[in-house]
């Protein structure tokens, strides 16, 4: 179930944020930390889902709009003014753990998460660091790996973009990434090929690999209660989670590390109580039902559009061919006296 | 380096024990060598020093185009070459040498996180520095990256360089920063190394591991290089257990060489 596609959160008329977050089926523009660090916070957001990144405030999912009219739209801005707000996840733990969290969200980085983000600079503890290699893994699996691409990725932007659109900017985007992981990874020769993939798939293996070490038996991160870090691991595990990729070896190993698995499912049940109903459908929350990929938002309004346009080009054909003519009916209505003809008679009249 | 090839090398280096004649190379060290180079060259020889494995540092001035992976430095151990810190402790562990056998599963995954961490935000930033900084690129680094080549060529390879650098931290969204930001950054970053030291003699408490490599050979090289203003250095100065830290390392692996 696509639903989910963006999203915008509004604080008691003061606050919006929107957001690519795509609980479940998602090529997801953005898995975001920023929205889990709010829920974590408890701060007072309202999401808006929208599904055309340029219908963004800033052009960027996800973007927040405060009452002072300031659009923030990288997430570490974001979670910078919610801490502004006195909305703060993070005040029981101790400077090494601040630490902690910022080494673990660089390996992140480093190794599985998306350059999807544009700049995830500040997060947390004033910053939180950078992408260097911004995660190829992501980029490859929704982007590059050729049936995910084919299947998934592209049918789902072709669905939810604007008609002209959708045409070429799938394509586009796909080149763009291919263009990003090919400056990461700094080579120029780069091809969707075996070799890659295992490359990519190795280095984010090995980085769910260390973090369910350091997750341990633990519920969250850093004791009992959830941090930054939490919302960012969680914010980029529970889409691959989620989601429905034809080829999702990634998700397999995922789903072989229980802890994380649990971890990701409590947090989606603890904070997200109606995306979890809805994503997981009756229960079974990881496993996936079969694509039900053709579901597209505003399904009414579209439908009520095509048959707008519909009416509107078999009208104008009629009055183009001349088999109608208001004119006509509305001069002749004006020469004669209207009781003396029935209404039929002039249109045969215009038809001549 | 495709896995088949890896596979093969970590077989053939458990074959063999370390030789006598290993060597390290690096661009020349007076005139070539850039920050971010040498500070990856560095951190190489101290975790190679800390394994007590003997290597002998040649400087060429072709080394970046020598490397197998096109980056600095490498090693040359029998009849292989091994470029970078990552895949040379592979390669040494392959031999038997490791620093990081007595950490448990937990301590591991926060050693490679602030390996992580090292790479993301202090390479980065050396890197932004020397060649996004207009001021740096045309006072240090280009003249320096070009110096063992003449007129024309030099400016076409300096002005290459330049480029694709600029690409890279474009693609991984540093490229709209500004230099104040930078050096915000790397502040961060030395606060959550600084708070992870704490007052342990190494980050693992006792024993070094190539996490304390990592560190030595990037902060000791900001600490000793001089750029076109000190700021970068003048950061790390504020965290005097990282100093400490710096001096401890370069007094128990590289005294008795220099003096």
């Amino acid at each position: 179930m696509f639903q989910t596609t963006g999203c915008v959160y509004k604080v008691s008329s003061s606050v919006r944020l929107s957001s690519s977050w795509f609980v479940e089926g998602l090529p997801l523009v953005l898995a975001d930390p920023a929205q889990a660090y709010a829920q974590f916070a408890g701060a007072p957001l309202k999401l808006r889902k929208i599904s055309n990144p340029w219908r963004s405030p800033s052009g960027f999912l996800p973007a927040l709009r405060t009452n002072g009219k300031e659009t923030l739209s990288r997430p570490s801005d974001i979670i910078i003014h919610l801490r502004k707000q006195k909305y703060n996840a993070d005040f029981d733990l101790s400077a090494k753990e601040g630490a902690d969290s910022l080494a673990f969200i660089s390996l992140m980085e480093e190794k599985l998460m998306p350059a999807l983000v544009r700049k995830p600079t500040r997060l947390v503890r004033k910053t939180f660091p950078h992408t260097k290699h911004g995660s190829c893994f992501q980029i490859y699996a929704f982007w590059i790996e050729p049936k995910n691409y084919v299947d998934v990725t592209r049918c789902w932007y072709a669905a939810h973009m604007p008609f002209p659109l959708n045409f070429f900017l799938p394509g586009r985007m796909q080149r763009q990434q291919l263009e990003k992981l090919r400056l990461l990874r700094g080579d120029e020769g780069l091809e969707a090929g075996e070799d890659l993939e295992k490359e990519l798939y190795r280095d984010a293996a090995e980085c769910m690999n260390l973090l369910s070490q350091r997750l341990g038996s633990q519920k969250f991160f850093f004791g009992d209660s959830p941090s930054s870090l939490d919302a960012y691991v969680f914010g980029h595990l529970a889409p691959i989670l989620k989601s429905k990729l034809p080829n999702g070896k990634l998700q397999q190993h995922l789903k072989s590390l229980d802890n994380l698995t649990n971890f990701c499912t409590n947090i989606l049940l603890l904070y997200f109580p109606r995306d979890g109903q809805e994503s997981s459908g009756p229960k079974g929350s990881s496993q996936p039902e079969g694509g039900d990929f053709d579901h597209v938002p505003h399904k009414r309004r579209k439908q009520f559009l095509s048959a707008l346009v519909a009416l509107g080009a078999m009208l104008s054909y009629a009055f183009m061919t001349g088999m109608v003519s208001i004119q006509h009916i509305q001069q002749e209505a004006l020469e004669e006296p209207p009781d003396l003809q029935p209404l039929g008679s002039h249109e045969e009249e215009g038809d001549g | 380096m495709s896995l088949a090839a890896e596979a093969f090398v970590s077989q053939m280096a458990a074959a063999e024990p370390w030789p006598e004649n290993a060597t390290l190379y690096q661009p020349l060290k007076e005139d070539q060598i850039l920050l971010s180079d040498c500070a990856s060259s560095l951190a190489v020889q101290a975790y190679l020093r800390m394994c007590g494995l003997p290597v002998q540092v040649v400087c060429r001035a072709n080394a970046e185009y020598m490397s197998p992976s096109g980056k600095i430095p490498f090693i040359h151990v029998g009849n292989q070459v091994v470029s970078e810190l990552g895949p040379i402790v592979q390669f040494t562990k392959a031999k038997g040498h490791s620093l990081s056998d007595g950490l448990d599963d937990v301590q591991r995954a926060e050693m490679k996180a602030y390996m992580e961490l090292v790479n993301n935000m202090l390479l980065t930033a050396e890197l932004y520095i020397q060649w996004c900084d207009e001021a740096t690129a045309a006072e240090i680094s280009r003249p320096r990256y070009s110096s063992p080549y003449s007129w024309p060529l030099s400016r076409i390879l300096s002005y290459q360089k330049q480029w694709e650098v600029r690409r890279k931290i474009n693609a991984i969204g540093w490229g709209g920063k500004t230099l104040e930001q930078v050096y915000e950054d790397v502040s961060q970053c030395c606060q959550a190394l600084s708070q992870r030291l704490g007052t342990q003699p190494y980050f693992f408490n006792k024993q070094p591991t190539e996490l304390d490599a990592l560190v030595f050979g990037h902060l000791f090289t900001i600490l000793t290089t001089r750029l076109t203003n000190s700021e970068l250095a003048e950061r790390i100065k504020s965290y005097s257990n990282l100093l400490s830290f710096c001096r401890r390392i370069e007094q128990t692996y590289f005294e008795d060489k220099s003096s």
